[in-house]
């Protein structure tokens, strides 16, 4: 268990401690209360009994029962689910109140039935909270399950994207270095095998196994770039960017900066997603110039490229930016992109999320 | 020449003490990390320094790190950097640190034992030496740039070699051409990237720099 969900437990456990306390507190203050008010009560009936005239301990009885009533009406609201417990209570005391009027309207002789105004009066107010309740939770419902659903589609997705990634690594691996690594060991084995009577025929073993060798490093330098490129880890997004910028064909500019670094996996995707929005500079643009600006303005993420090309560009007929866009959702990023016909053509990627402090 | 080595990899770090000392280069110390690599550079003073780009504490690019800093304290002192992977930008930030005495090569280059023998006395003896893969990438981008646009396909090729850290004599035998052609063609890179006249070799390397830093700043 971490020390967070430890931290977390406890409390939960506290606070149930706390909620079993007040339990067992609670119906022993209104028993208390109760026997006390029954005293004061039959205290009175015992003095009316002496004094005689007009039976008026109905009204003291009438009095000690209000705040028991309130007590035991509040209580019962409070056991109402969360969400619901504020209306509950509303609910109790409107019954409450609706109930001492019709008291006191029994008590004064039970002439005309006024109390239907004052408790139609809070029934409304009470139909009203609940209307009001009903559409607030309904709206929650709504946006909760529009939440679900992007979840739901962007776990997808994400898996997916993954799944892919393993799929090609897996396959670069084998065709490539791992094919040329046995290759190698077929050529010293031969070699080895020959040494003594073929001379000639090892040196030319040898060669080729060397060559096979530079071959297999090649083929991973490729693998490992495409999981996670080194100098990203070295330098981060801003270096890792412009290290990309001075391989491309077409100049780029690279500006601002990022107070930080992201959390890995949010860099790697940024980092990927500018790759493929510069690699479509390259490859389709017919662009003279590039710029990629990075910032990081109230807790987003923002990466815009911007090419000078002749635009045209769009996510129905990219797979390439669909990925990138699919790659940031999983991040609740999103990617917006202008590109009208004759161009420029601008990507703004933005995700929210917190830098750490610069490595140094 | 003395040597000193430095990498974390102890099968790399023999690997190449041996290479070295089987071509009489003696290896006065090999040594894992950037601090022990001060320390021995001072104890030791050697003619040359090979570093690793990834080593401890971060196993990011602390050689490279390493490396500059070296040369700030002792300007012209001969470093080598190797890596697994080569990035134009390290090689920029290590040309940098000064003319002369730089190298910058892909580990798979020590495959080719004289090759990478050949570099370590080059850059000994205050050489620049890049590696191809980094000045192939250079050219590449290099295409739009307006020095670089005036110069012929050849003439390219030619600086690209020189930017490899390469003699006249290696270009001509590489290119299958007369010593007098490539004579030739680096005169007229000289005059295209408007160098001024001086020592043959410092022109080189002003020629192999303005390369690097013509969009840098």
């Amino acid at each position: 268990m971490t020390y967070r969900h430890k931290v977390a437990s406890e409390k939960a456990a506290r606070a149930t401690a706390r909620a079993a306390r007040r339990d067992a507190i609670w119906p022993a203050i209104l028993r208390q209360e109760s026997v006390i008010s029954a005293g004061i009560g039959v205290l009175m009936l015992v003095i009316w009994a002496g004094t005689g005239g007009a039976f008026w301990p109905v009204w003291v009885w009438f009095g000690l029962a209000i705040p028991l009533a309130f007590q035991v009406a509040i209580r019962r609201a409070l056991r109402a689910p969360k969400g619901h417990r504020w209306l509950a209570v509303h609910s109790e005391i409107s019954a409450v109140v609706a109930l001492i009027l019709v008291v006191i309207w029994l008590l004064t002789g039970a002439h005309a039935f006024w109390p239907v105004w004052p408790v139609l009066g809070l029934s409304v107010v009470l139909v009203g909270h609940a209307w009001i309740r009903r559409s607030v939770s309904a709206g929650r419902e709504q946006a909760l399950t529009n939440r679900v659903e992007v979840l739901t589609r962007t776990r997808r997705d994400a898996l997916d994207v993954q799944a892919a990634e393993l799929q090609r690594i897996e396959r670069d691996l084998h065709d490539g270095a791992q094919a040329r690594l046995v290759s190698v060991a077929m050529n010293l084995g031969l070699a080895e095998e020959i040494l003594a009577k073929d001379p000639q025929s090892v040196a030319e073993l040898l060669t080729e196994a060397r060559s096979s060798t530079l071959t297999a490093l090649d083929d991973l330098r490729t693998v490992m770039r495409g999981i996670q490129p080194p100098v990203l880890a070295d330098r981060g997004l801003e270096g890792a960017i412009r290290a990309l910028a001075l391989g491309l064909a077409v100049p780029v500019t690279v500006g601002g900066q990022i107070p930080g670094r992201p959390p890995v996996p949010v860099e790697s995707a940024v980092y990927f997603a500018t790759c493929e929005c510069l690699a479509n500079v390259v490859k389709h643009s017919g662009a003279q110039h590039a710029a990629v600006e990075l910032s990081y303005p109230a807790g987003v993420l923002s990466v815009v490229v911007r090419d000078d090309g002749s635009g045209g560009a769009s996510l129905a007929t990219g797979t390439g930016l669909r990925g990138v866009a699919r790659r940031l959702e999983v991040f609740d990023g999103t990617m917006a992109l202008s590109s009208p016909a004759g161009g420029p053509t601008v990507v703004r990627m933005e995700v929210s999320c917190e830098l750490s402090s610069p490595r140094t | 020449m003395r040597a000193v080595i430095a990498e974390d990899l102890v099968l790399l770090r023999d690997g190449l003490a041996r290479i070295l000392r089987a071509h009489d280069i003696d290896v006065v110390a090999a040594v894992g990390d950037p601090v022990s690599l001060a320390k021995v550079l001072d104890e030791e003073q050697p003619d040359v320094a090979i570093l690793d780009v990834r080593m401890p504490p971060t196993f990011t690019n602390e050689g490279l790190v390493a490396a500059i800093e070296v040369r700030a304290r002792r300007p012209g002192m001969p470093v080598l950097v190797l890596s697994q992977y080569v990035e134009q930008l390290y090689a920029r930030e290590l040309m940098r640190s000064g003319a002369g005495g730089v190298g910058y090569l892909l580990k798979d280059r020590v495959a080719d034992v004289g090759m990478f023998v050949d570099a370590v006395r080059r850059v000994a003896a205050g050489g620049t030496v890049l590696d191809p893969d980094v000045v192939t990438g250079m050219l590449a981008h290099r295409d739009r740039s307006q020095g670089m646009a005036r110069l012929t396909p050849r003439e390219r090729e030619v600086l690209a070699l020189m930017a490899e850290g390469r003699s006249n004599a290696a270009i001509a035998g590489k290119l299958v051409v007369t010593g007098k052609a490539v004579d030739k063609h680096i005169n007229s890179i000289f005059i295209k990237l408007d160098l001024p006249m001086d020592a043959d070799d410092h022109r080189r390397v002003l020629a192999v720099l303005r390369y690097l830093q013509a969009d840098s700043a």
